[in-house]
């Protein structure tokens, strides 16, 4: 059970006020973060893990002149706060300036409200409850004479942010998630959920997901390695954009050249039916209102209908560019540079099950494993398929398959897809199902 | 012990609420880390974290429960929590947890030190990597340099029901240097030494030693030059791996698929399980004869050496597989029974607010008894690989794609020209077992790796992974990425 807002908002204050009165930098600026999480995990129809974790850290960002130094604790008494205020400073000191430094950033639009990203009964969920949602997929397993892995997740927390130069942000939301691996001896099928509502999540019909694909793949067949027509669902569609957000989406590879975005903007980089944005208010996603900077997030459209358009930025990457801070700082210090942490990709005609039924010969992936770049500016990237590959043939899933490898194109892959019309949250980012042709898979696996 | 007492108010509470077992742990990390980017100090933080956890078992099933508050109240109210959390896993339990004993220990570790990081003054420490940037971006067509260091300090105490109270302080230090060359639709990279740094258990030393500035500007002169390189080429062939790279590949394909909670599927929905099941175990051959990998968590200067793990087991070291066959596992004691196995002291949590689980420790290939200058020998075609940049592999760590920063062709038992994009391929008991040659002893090291993740919520854990440079015989190099 969590405070009220407004002593939870007051608490954060408090440290927030005493880091900046303790320093002694030219500007100051302050982030307090909260959380409660907790997880129930399960092995072998059994919770084998089950933990809860509360933390609450002060980071302090000092600069004097063109100096930055940054310190973190979870030492809050007022002692605490002196010590590390006074650490950050002496960092600052002791670092080289840095000329393109453009100071912290000052307050701008008005952040949107967003009462509707806590829930409290998440906040509140006990390990009992947890529990009981994890006896309701066992009991969807044992009717399936099945195993199941996973975890049911409910989390709390809050990011508060002060700086010297007037801005002052808080913000609290809570989480909750359903991971379900459905094991038989020669299969496995998965669903997830996320919802900042634990209540939204149906553990029942998840758990039924997993375990009909669980069924579905026993005694797997084999094809050879080549390229097939497939269809992503939203897990593993997240997973490529997760990467393509990484290593494409944030002023930093942009500015170094590093992107495939670099040099392009205004060029068609995908199909005519691709748009991708970032966008933190999307009512299915996780956002927050503000940076880790305290600046309002702005919804960029990173590529429309298949032309490059823009990239995020945060203070000091907007300056460096002479751009707009676009809101997507991380937390100081930071050495990846902005990032998308919301990315939705806008819908498409169809249902996903429309696109198996209009597949002719291909296959389903269900969800990915272990993708790594082998190329960044082709943005090939290597992975294999995973708890859920099947074969499509004339429309219908026919069997299930052994895992396969791939090596793919993401930024190519989109230029030969179509999108689904359901978005589905998974993780943070906000996907449809995918279809794309001539996805190549390059060696197959036992399993 | 400095928390001798809220240790025992810890047990004491969760004892009286039911638990047959319990244990706490207390704990002080610092991670100071600095970093150096195109002449700029773009990271340079220092982050302390205190506080503490309570793991408790109740009917046969775990609960755990952390919080950096510890005030008596706090403790009281975290260790009634593990109980609560342990009673809630009990309501769904197919099979209970059973302890491999592992006696009561009563000691204190301290990780050997030459120079304590605190006695070089800071500004030494920025200019040294302000320099080692500046000679990487000295060579000619560098688009990014960077270098960084790192160094963890860890204060820990524990104490269990079975009367344990151990404490121990660690350090741990690194450092690197890269350079990133972008050329027209291509991107190369550089990094030293080896694939993520120089990493180990001491001081100041470890960075000393990694000789970031005598090879700076070599490795920017690499970078620039992989732009023009050829292209590897594809097919089946004799390979040599560097050290590190061959560090890596014991890291996936022995290191993950021998922890034993992974066998037993207790990371199957993330990490995912291992090919190496229990049946395998004492007649599986992993390998060829000249494989020989141990897990010594007492090796001198490797990454994740200790005293003592987080559940109080005592650091020692086992076999796991012998002259090519398998023969153990990494475990721990609620592990342990399934399989019949040793412990070796390798469970290990992020910090004290995180679940102790089972981490690759120091996993070590032994050496051989081939000098590295005469790995090349008898190999009529084939590539040097150095230094990862791209790893995949399965959930079951069969299936692997490896690819290089650097590589060499090998010509008649010479070294060739340089050749970019090196990637190779295979399955692993298949790939170790066309290993024919291993490096001796001066070419071994023992390699840090700062980043291994693993379980949920995900926890980040210092592994080490002990090798030489080795030749392997008929491997799939080359992907189709890069023929399309």
């Amino acid at each position: 059970m969590r405070a009220d807002l407004a002593a939870e908002r007051a608490a954060a204050d408090a440290v927030l006020d005493a880091a900046l009165r303790d320093s002694t930098a030219d500007e100051t600026e302050a982030i307090v973060m909260a959380q409660d999480y907790a997880l129930s995990r399960i092995m072998g129809n059994t919770i084998h893990e089950n933990i809860i974790e509360r933390n609450r850290t002060l980071s302090v960002r000092a600069v004097i002149g063109k100096r930055v130094g940054v310190a973190t604790s979870n030492e809050l008494d007022a002692a605490g706060i002196r010590t590390l205020v006074k650490r950050a400073c002496e960092i600052a000191r002791l670092s080289p300036a840095d000329d393109e430094f453009p100071g912290l950033p000052t307050s701008g639009p008005a952040t949107a409200e967003m009462e509707f990203a806590y829930d409290e009964a998440t906040a509140s969920t006990t390990a009992a409850e947890r529990a009981a949602a994890v006896a309701k997929i066992v009991r969807v397993m044992v009717k399936h004479e099945i195993d199941a892995a996973g975890y049911v997740s409910t989390s709390a927390g809050s990011v508060a942010i002060a700086n010297s130069k007037g801005i002052r942000q808080f913000f609290r939301s809570t989480d909750s998630a359903i991971n379900i691996k459905a094991m038989s001896a020669d299969s496995s099928g998965y669903a997830e959920g996320h919802a900042r509502r634990f209540a939204d999540l149906d553990a029942n019909a998840l758990a039924t997901t997993a375990a009909q694909k669980a069924v579905a793949g026993r005694t797997p067949g084999a094809v050879d390695p080549g390229e097939y027509t497939v269809i992503l669902e939203p897990p593993a569609v997240r997973e490529f954009l997760g990467y393509l957000s990484w290593t494409g989406f944030g002023a930093m590879p942009f500015a170094e050249g590093a992107s495939f975005m670099s040099g392009h903007i205004g060029e068609r980089v995908m199909g005519p039916n691709v748009t991708i944005a970032d966008d933190f208010a999307h009512p299915l996603g996780d956002g927050m209102p503000f940076d880790f900077e305290g600046v309002t997030r702005r919804p960029v459209t990173l590529v429309e209908q298949g032309i490059a358009r823009d990239v995020v930025y945060d203070s000091y990457y907007a300056a460096k560019l002479k751009h707009a801070n676009t809101g997507h700082a991380l937390p100081a210090p930071n050495t990846y540079g902005p990032l998308p942490l919301n990315v939705v990709v806008s819908p498409g005609q169809k249902s996903a099950a429309q696109l198996v039924a209009e597949t002719k010969r291909g296959l389903l992936v269900s969800r990915t494993w272990y993708i790594r770049l082998v190329d960044k500016l082709q943005t090939i990237i290597t992975g294999m398929t995973r708890d859920g590959f099947f074969l499509i043939e004339d429309g219908r899933i026919t069997r299930g398959l052994r895992n396969m490898r791939f090596n793919e194109s993401i930024v190519g892959a989109l230029g030969r897809c179509e999108l689904a019309k359901d978005l589905v949250r998974s993780e943070n980012h906000v996907v449809p199902a995918c279809r794309i042709e001539g996805f190549h898979f390059s060696s197959g696996t036992t399993f | 012990m400095r928390f001798d007492a809220e240790a025992q108010a810890a047990l004491d509470t969760a004892v009286a609420r039911g638990a047959s077992y319990a244990d706490v742990r207390f704990g002080v990390v610092r991670d100071e880390h600095i970093e150096v980017r195109n002449g700029v100090v773009n990271g340079f933080s220092d982050s302390e974290s205190a506080g503490f956890s309570v793991r408790a078992i109740v009917d046969g099933a775990w609960g755990f429960a952390s919080s950096a508050n510890a005030e008596r109240k706090e403790i009281d109210r975290i260790a009634a929590l593990a109980v609560e959390v342990a009673r809630a896993s009990a309501t769904v339990k197919a099979h209970g947890i059973e302890l491999m004993p592992a006696g009561k220990h009563t000691g204190e570790y301290r990780t050997p030190v030459q120079v304590d990081p605190a006695t070089i003054p800071t500004g030494e420490r920025v200019k040294y990597l302000m320099d080692v940037e500046a000679d990487i971006r000295g060579a000619r067509g560098v688009t990014v340099g960077r270098a960084w260091m790192d160094i963890w300090r860890t204060t820990k105490e524990f104490a269990n029901t079975e009367g344990s109270r151990i404490a121990q302080e660690l350090l741990q230090c690194g450092s690197a240097c890269e350079a990133l060359a972008v050329g027209e639709n291509d991107v190369q990279d550089r990094l030293f030494p080896g694939t993520c740094g120089l990493y180990q258990t001491g001081g100041y030393e470890i960075i000393q030693k990694a000789d970031l500035p005598g090879n700076a500007r070599r490795i920017g002169e690499e970078a620039v030059a992989l732009l023009t390189a050829d292209l590897c080429p594809s097919g089946t062939m004799d390979v040599v791996l560097s050290g590190d790279q061959v560090s890596l590949q014991i890291h996936e394909s022995i290191g993950h698929a021998l922890e034993l909670d992974r066998v037993l599927g207790w990371e199957a929905n993330f990490s995912g399980t291992s090919f190496a099941t229990l049946d395998k175990l004492g007649s599986f051959r992993y390998g060829s004869p000249l494989v020989t990998v141990v897990c010594d968590m007492t090796c001198p200067l490797a990454f994740a050496t200790h005293g003592y793990d987080d559940e109080g087991t005592p650091a020692s070291s086992i076999d796991l597989i012998r002259d090519g066959i398998l023969v153990g596992y990494m475990a721990g004691r609620d592990t342990a029974m399934d399989a019949g196995v040793k412990l070796c002291g390798c469970v290990r949590a992020e910090y004290w607010g995180r679940l102790p689980m089972i981490r690759i420790g120091n996993v070590n290939l032994q050496p051989g008894t081939t000098p590295s200058a005469e790995l090349f020998d008898g190999i009529r075609n084939g590539v040097y690989m150095e230094s990862n940049r791209s790893w995949s592999i399965d959930d079951k760590r069969l299936n692997f794609q490896f690819g290089c920063q650097l590589g060499y062709e090998i010509k008649n038992g010479k070294k060739g020209k340089m050749l970019k994009n090196p990637t190779y391929a295979g399955m692993t008991p298949k790939f170790w077992g066309s290993c024919d040659a291993i490096g001796d002893r001066n070419s071994w090291t023992a390699w840090g790796t700062p980043n291994c993740g693993k379980g949920e919520p995900m926890q980040t854990a210092r592994s080490s992974q002990g090798a030489a440079p080795t030749r392997f015989r008929d491997v799939e190099v080359g992907v189709v990425g890069y023929a399309r």
